[in-house]
């Protein structure tokens, strides 16, 4: 029946499993199973490093068996659910309802129906309450797991860092318990006590009339009333594979991926990654030498790419560039340096490694204006922006993206016409080449807009966000503002951005409309072709949850957050600071500069002690 | 690692391999790449082309559709230097995913024509989704006419093609539960009928409806035509 359907459906090898590098075991050999799901669709799931590194740390373990699962594309779905066929994991093919545990890897709230549809699909009850000592226990980890509160009443255990420091304690403790003959509900109980785990069922939510919480508290004597974040401390004896799962067919990424630190020293306000992956940890570079060898010789692939929040901001950069540059240029290996600030060093570094194609350049000012890039805290100014286009116009790049956001606190018209502004100085800074020497090429310049989105354990976690029609009045200023025909403007639908916002600062309740939305058929909403709002504004309506609550309301620093029962390690008196001082338009230096004690030097690592 | 130097001495090899179980689901392209990552991973000694973008020199004989099996893809590659034919084997083995089974490597001789350019017949085993008694009638029928033609439409123009001098023979067993056909029918650039068009074909004769995700095709062996016989692409040395 199998073959059947998947000789009717788009990509069949979405579903079978079977690449280079997959991990076989016999599950009746283990005493632990795990699906690792991955809401969205195969090639986009593949791409994603924390799924490569988790699948080989839970596989080292003998006693476990983690297989992979990602959100079947709407064509398979409907096969299947014609034929009866329960969501399976690729190794086995076997139902997820056969599982120990069901992971999801929160990585972006727009996948968040597709959790409730993987469920429903594998025939497990959505809601945690509903499900029985025969299901399996759901987890999830991951960015967004640092709210879990929107997905609280779905999944039974959150887990808040990262997985290699507590997942081996969680794993002993049930294997031990099941051999014991334990329940899964005692097993909850009983995991409490693991550093960086939250049960949600152990705590009671009251909200006041006006909406806003009144109290969170523990129900239960072992759940703590702050779970703490849990981070590798030293990046060089940290478990990182020395192999990957190298796919049969296209993914978004076909290459080794390397990672080079976690964190940013930067500090950027808008940035949940910049402050929830605090502080920056870094890996030697004979570390990485060493490991890009035996990626890539473990995995084939032709491609390695370095990665982390800000590649230029690594110490040993240059060392680790062209070590990578003599040991592979001449074995037809590609390398690959994304995040970089482009100046006359990092231009000279692609001309190595890129020899023959010139791709675009890419900056990411997200303002327009100097006042408010500094609002923002991003440390890149105009000067330099301009600077290195011109060496860059000079070593023959033509072509350069520019990244904004619309809807940034304190913007004002003038920040819109800002980004109009920035894009022709591009193009003049192109005309200032003596005509002969740009050897005929034409300048484009592309911009793109985003909508800003506040997100928590920023310090921009209280502020509104702008509604669907004020971003939709901003991007038409800054559309018909702009003068030169060199330069293409294009922006982000809006309405996405702003259910965003709802997701990423929603507390219990909003749970109620995700269903909701689900049930009326929301799934791969950031798929632009298959997302749905008039779905959510239905969802919105049909339970009684104001969108504008959630999204466009300025929140005081006293008010509980739903989040406020995590501790990314930041305090909350920083992020206050770091409001006012974005207030003031008072830039921040970056961690190596200057420590402004946010708070992260308690995890006793890192850039806190270099 | 491999080097990326370029070849100037001309060391090739055949290679005769399987696609079957799980791995029918992927298409020629990621066939390609997947060769192209194993022979890395295995660390064979693959040349690489001239160019600003090299690229491996191999060449596969004829793709095999998607959803189809086989056990007699053959391709052929050129090394920076001479291998033990066992060794590239047992390493692309070791190497390669369940349902892609390297089965035979051959040294081809210097002047040897390139897998893509000799080959042209291939044996099919079909089972189809159903028992069909008239089988025979129609496959008789086939194999006495002299012109069968047929309307395809490629990129939107539609004409008659004369199927009938691309079928060599067609064979039915129809002991079991479900009919089989055996059948040789020309592959390659000389002359190329898709297995799938034929079994279209046989089921309008049947007045049946062809569903492809239905029916098991398993391509058995490429034969190159060597003044009217033919013969296996990939030779075996010892002949059994």
């Amino acid at each position: 029946m199998l073959k059947e359907i998947l000789l009717q459906v788009e990509k069949p090898a979405r579903y079978i499993g079977n690449e280079i590098n997959m991990v076989k075991k016999n599950p009746d050999d283990v005493d632990i199973r795990i699906a690792f799901c991955f809401p969205d669709v195969y090639e986009v799931g593949m791409s994603h490093l924390g799924l490569q590194i988790l699948y080989y740390f839970f596989n080292r373990r003998v006693d476990t068996y983690c297989e992979r699962c990602f959100a079947p594309w709407y064509d398979m779905e409907e096969k299947m659910r014609e034929n009866n066929i329960p969501l399976f994991a690729l190794e086995t093919g076997d139902a997820l309802n056969k599982f120990d545990f069901v992971a999801f890897t929160l990585q972006y709230e727009m996948s968040y129906t597709n959790i409730i549809n993987m469920l429903n699909l594998a025939g497990i009850p959505v809601w945690s309450a509903e499900r029985g000592e025969d299901d399996p226990i759901v987890i999830a980890g991951g960015p967004c797991a640092y709210n879990p509160e929107p997905l609280a009443d779905m999944i039974d255990v959150f887990y808040i860092g990262e997985g290699e420091v507590s997942y081996d304690e969680f794993l002993d403790l049930y294997r031990d318990m099941k051999k014991a003959g334990c329940t899964k509900a005692e097993f909850l109980e009983k995991c409490l006590k693991i550093e960086g785990i939250y049960v949600p069922k152990f705590y009671d939510v009251k909200y006041k009339e006006n909406g806003e919480i009144e109290s969170f508290t523990p129900n239960h004597p072992d759940a703590p009333k702050t779970i703490k974040k849990v981070i590798v401390k030293d990046m060089d004896t940290a478990f990182y594979p020395d192999k990957q799962l190298v796919p049969l067919i296209e993914t978004v990424h076909d290459r080794v991926t390397l990672e080079v630190f976690r964190g940013c020293i930067r500090g950027c306000r808008f940035c949940q990654a910049g402050y929830v992956y605090r502080p920056v940890r870094e890996k030697s570079c004979d570390k990485l030498l060493g490991l890009a060898d035996s990626l890539l010789k473990n995995s084939g692939h032709e491609e390695i790419s370095l990665t982390s929040l800000s590649t230029g901001d690594y110490r040993s950069f240059s060392e680790l560039a062209n070590g990578l540059i003599d040991r592979y240029a001449k074995d037809s290996v590609s390398i690959s340096l994304p995040s970089l600030r482009i100046d006359a060093f990092s231009l000279d570094l692609m001309e190595k490694v890129q020899a023959v194609r010139k791709s675009g350049l890419t900056f990411a000012p997200e303002a327009g204006t100097q006042r408010l890039r500094d609002v923002i805290n991003k440390g890149i100014t105009e000067e330099e922006i301009l600077n290195g286009c011109a060496l860059a116009f000079s070593g023959g790049w033509t072509r350069v993206k520019l990244y904004f956001m619309v809807g940034l606190p304190t913007e004002t018209d003038e920040d819109l016409l800002g980004i109009v502004k920035l894009s022709n100085a591009i193009v003049e800074k192109f005309f200032e080449i003596p005509k002969e020497e740009r050897k005929g090429r034409p300048i484009s310049v592309t911009v793109s807009s985003a909508c800003f989105v506040p997100k928590p354990f920023t310090p921009f976690q209280w502020t509104a966000q702008s509604t669907v029609e004020e971003f939709m009045r901003k991007q038409k200023f800054v559309k018909t503002s702009m003068t030169r025909k060199q330069v293409k403007y294009n922006y982000h639908e809006p309405e996405l951005s702003s259910l965003e916002g709802v997701l990423a600062r929603g507390d219990r309740r909003v749970g109620k409309v995700l269903y909701r939305a689900w049930e009326l058929g929301a799934k791969f909403d950031s798929w632009n072709e298959l997302f749905k709002y008039d779905v959510w504004m239905q969802a919105f309506k049909d339970t009684g949850i104001s969108k504008e609550f959630y999204a466009n309301r300025e929140r005081s620093y006293d008010e509980i957050l739903p989040w406020d029962h995590i501790s990314i390690g930041v305090s909350k008196e920083f992020f206050i600071k770091e409001m006012e001082r974005a207030k003031a338009e008072t830039v921040t230096p970056n961690c190596r500069k200057q420590c402004s004690g946010c708070g992260a030097a308690q995890f006793g690592g890192g850039v806190c002690f270099e | 690692m491999n080097s990326g130097e370029v070849v100037n001495n001309n060391i090739k090899y055949r290679i005769e391999f399987s696609k079957t179980d799980r791995m029918v689901y992927i298409g020629h392209l990621d066939l390609m790449k997947l060769f192209h990552r194993t022979f890395k991973k295995a660390d064979i000694p693959i040349g690489y082309s001239w160019g600003f973008n090299p690229h491996q020199l191999t060449i596969f004989a004829v793709p095999l559709a998607l959803g189809v099996s086989s056990v007699g893809e053959v391709l052929d590659i050129q090394l920076t230097e001479k291998m033990d034919c066992d060794e590239i084997k047992d390493r692309l083995n070791q190497s390669l995913p369940d349902g892609i089974s390297v089965l035979q490597v051959i040294e081809l001789e210097f002047s040897a024509k390139s897998c893509a350019s000799a080959v042209s017949y291939a044996d099919y085993c079909v089972t189809l989704d159903d028992k069909y008694q008239d089988i025979q009638n129609v496959v008789n029928e086939i194999m006495v006419a002299k012109e069968i033609n047929i309307e395809r439409t490629v990129k939107k123009k539609t004409k008659t093609v004369n199927i009938r001098p691309l079928i060599k023979s067609i064979a039915v067993d129809n002991e079991g539960g479900k009919t089989e056909i055996y059948t040789n029918i020309a592959t390659g650039s000389q002359g190329n009928l898709k297995i799938d068009v034929l079994l279209e074909y046989i089921y309008e004769k049947l007045g049946a409806e062809f569903r492809f995700e239905k029916t098991d095709i398993l391509r058995c062996t490429l034969y190159t035509d060597n003044k009217g016989e033919l013969l296996p692409l990939c030779l075996e040395e010892e002949f059994m």
